[in-house]
């Protein structure tokens, strides 16, 4: 069998004294597409701040390997560099930052870590270019600083952007819908579509079916309590959109 | 209030018989009778000079040596005092005339550090910059050799609609000097300068400077003053707004790592009717150690409709560093918008995630994050040479983790 790109064995993890993932368990074979949906605060954004290593959560129990590899010891830029990538439901603004520094930054950062030579900067401009007409990032945007004064299509766009010049493994797209409207769903849709090649995976998580019109899961997960209760095809999806979360019991949110 | 004696230490007995030797019986007198300022004298409550400043090296001698430039701008006319005397310059460039002026530079105040300056400059070097002035002007100064109490001065006339870029560097030989320097500049109407000074003085050195300013009708005024070098710094600026529509953008550095204390104290006097100024300061500080920033604006009776707004932002990268800030507003006008803000803390940990997120070390983030911070001060500064400079001098403190 082939190992999975994502295992997840029993993910138990708390912030300060409340457990919020008991016992999360998920195998994400490569190049398919996972969606995890739930109601609010069942633990679906903890899920992809713990993958990427977020200081604020501690792990109790469990493994989480990345292409068989266990990731839980490693520091956040380790596991960057081992091929995860998260995409922020809130991307960060961070003022006197230029955008192109931080994305010759993270891409030579990774080279580095996986023992390849630095991109020379035509190679990096031509990327760059590349990456950012397909997501209708123009230059003017890369030259503020950071996310700052982008607008919320906009930094989902450029986060996508990231996630095309970094080629992860695995992508966790954190409620990329959110604050989206239809046509800027549809661009960072196709952007992410662009980026299934078989081989990647993704781990999609979001509060509504809408998303999966537009980026289709080959297994969709419902979230509840802090772990996964049931998993189905594209159409559970469509079950939740209709019935929503009421039957899987809980607070509601 | 009943005088008491104040018990003098040995830097000031030092001072004391300095100044005497010198000639300047009244400024030997007041240190005499108030000794060196303490905490209890409100310009100096964060930076008490009489517990900081334990010894004052003798009076220096010409300097017969010379460390490397502390810091080389390509392109730019470099004038050089060091060990308080005025070096023979190259051929000045256009517009710009290099001469002597006797004596200090300063108005007189209630200040020690302006006090000693005043007595102990004998000659300042004077610029007279009369139209645009395309080089950057570097003035170097040095103290050289064994440790020295060095009193220098600069003078500078900026004619009406004349326009410069000042870079003044403090540097020299790595021993225990105490450099007091001054820097007394006038901005004719319209004028448009930039004046950046630099410490990069060795760690075992004291830097004192005194910046003063004066602007006429719609001058315009960038100043950006870096503490990274010597151990105890403080710089005082003061600026006059006495033109009508005349602009400061006054900036200040601290950079301090364990054992050095920079203080720099800002007084802005607003003068007449529409004036404005932006003072904007930012304080990194790591290890144990200590940055100060007071920020004052005084607004006289007749200076209506004065636009004038204190900020002092500091970054504590140690649990063990200090940032202390102290803004004050002495308004006199009542049709004015004057404001002061001040915030500190530690570097933002969503942003360090999210940097590491991609990938990029926690090293390179933090310097990263810490450029970011900086550049709000950096980024106005005019002249890619000089912008480079600078930005090398503060990589230089970043990555030397001192």
């Amino acid at each position: 069998m082939t190992t999975p790109v994502l295992e997840i064995r029993n993910l138990h993890a708390r912030i300060e004294d409340r457990e919020i993932l008991k016992g999360v368990n998920l195998i994400i074979p490569p190049g398919q597409v996972h969606a995890i949906m739930g109601r609010n605060g069942s633990g679906k954004s903890t899920l992809s701040y713990v993958l990427a290593g977020k200081e604020d959560y501690e792990v109790t129990e469990g493994e989480v390997l990345l292409n068989g590899e266990n990731i839980l010891e490693m520091e956040p830029d380790e596991r960057a560099a081992a091929g995860l990538f998260l995409a922020f439901q809130y991307p960060i603004e961070i003022p006197g930052v230029a955008t192109m520094t931080f994305l010759k930054a993270a891409i030579n950062a990774q080279r580095k870590a996986r023992g390849e030579g630095e991109l020379s900067t035509p190679d990096f401009m031509r990327l760059v270019k590349e990456a950012g007409a397909q997501l209708n990032v123009d230059s003017e945007m890369l030259k503020r600083p950071l996310n700052v004064g982008f607008s919320g299509g906009e930094k989902k766009r450029a986060e996508i952007m990231q996630m095309a010049l970094l080629k992860p493994s695995l992508a966790v797209l954190d409620e990329t819908d959110s604050g989206l409207d239809i046509d800027a769903l549809q661009v960072v849709s196709k952007g992410v579509n662009a980026l299934r090649d078989g081989q990647r995976s993704m781990l999609v998580i979001t509060h509504y079916q809408r998303l999966l019109n537009h980026i289709v899961p080959d297994v969709v997960h419902v979230f509840s309590d802090g772990r996964i209760v049931e998993s189905g095809d594209k159409d559970l999806a469509l079950k939740l959109e209709a019935e929503g979360y009421a039957s899987y019991g809980g607070e509601a949110a | 209030m009943a005088k008491f004696p104040v018990r003098l230490g040995p830097a000031e007995e030092t001072l004391i018989a300095q100044l005497k030797s010198v000639g300047a019986d009244q400024a030997a007198e007041r240190i005499t009778v108030a000794g060196l300022p303490t905490r209890r004298v409100e310009a100096y409550h964060y930076t008490d000079l009489k517990t900081l400043l334990r010894s004052i090296p003798p009076l220096a001698t010409p300097a017969n040596e010379a460390s490397a430039p502390a810091l080389r701008i390509p392109g730019a006319y470099t004038v050089m005092i060091a060990n308080g005397v005025i070096q023979n310059a190259s051929t000045a460039p256009a517009g710009v005339i290099v001469g002597k002026a006797e004596g200090g530079v300063l108005t007189n105040r209630d200040d020690a550090i302006v006090g000693v300056n005043n007595a102990l400059t004998n000659s300042a070097l004077s610029l007279t910059l009369e139209g645009s002035v395309d080089p950057v002007i570097q003035v170097e100064r040095r103290i050289e050799g064994e440790a020295a109490h060095v009193a220098d001065a600069l003078k500078v006339f900026v004619a009406d609609g004349a326009s410069a870029t000042i870079i003044e560097t403090f540097s020299g030989s790595d021993a225990a000097h105490v450099g007091n320097h001054a820097t007394y500049m006038t901005l004719g109407k319209n004028a448009v300068v930039t004046h950046v000074s630099v410490d990069l003085s060795a760690r075992a050195a004291t830097h004192f400077s005194t910046n003063e300013y004066h602007l006429a009708d719609g001058a315009r005024l960038r100043t950006l003053v870096i503490h990274l070098g010597a151990g105890l710094a403080r710089t005082n600026v003061y600026p006059t707004l006495g033109g009508a529509d005349a602009h400061t953008d006054i900036t200040g550095l601290n950079l301090v790592s364990d054992g050095q204390h920079a203080d720099i104290t800002m007084e802005t006097h607003h003068a007449v009717p529409h004036t404005s100024s932006q003072p904007l300061f930012k304080s990194i500080a790591r290890g144990r150690s200590k940055a100060v920033v007071q920020g004052k604006l005084v607004v006289a009776r007749d200076a209506q409709k004065t636009d004038a707004k204190f900020m002092h932002q500091g970054l504590m990268l140690s649990d063990d560093a200090e940032i202390l800030s102290k803004p004050e507003l002495e308004i006199y006008a009542d049709d004015v918008v004057c404001g002061h803000g001040s915030t500190c803390g530690k570097l933002d940990e969503d942003s360090l995630f999210y940097l590491l997120s991609r990938g990029i070390p926690k090293a390179e983030a933090e310097t990263m994050l810490v450029r970011g911070f900086i550049a709000e001060l950096l980024d106005p500064v005019e002249g890619s040479e000089l912008n480079e400079a600078l930005q090398g001098v503060i990589d230089g403190w970043l990555l030397g983790r001192q």
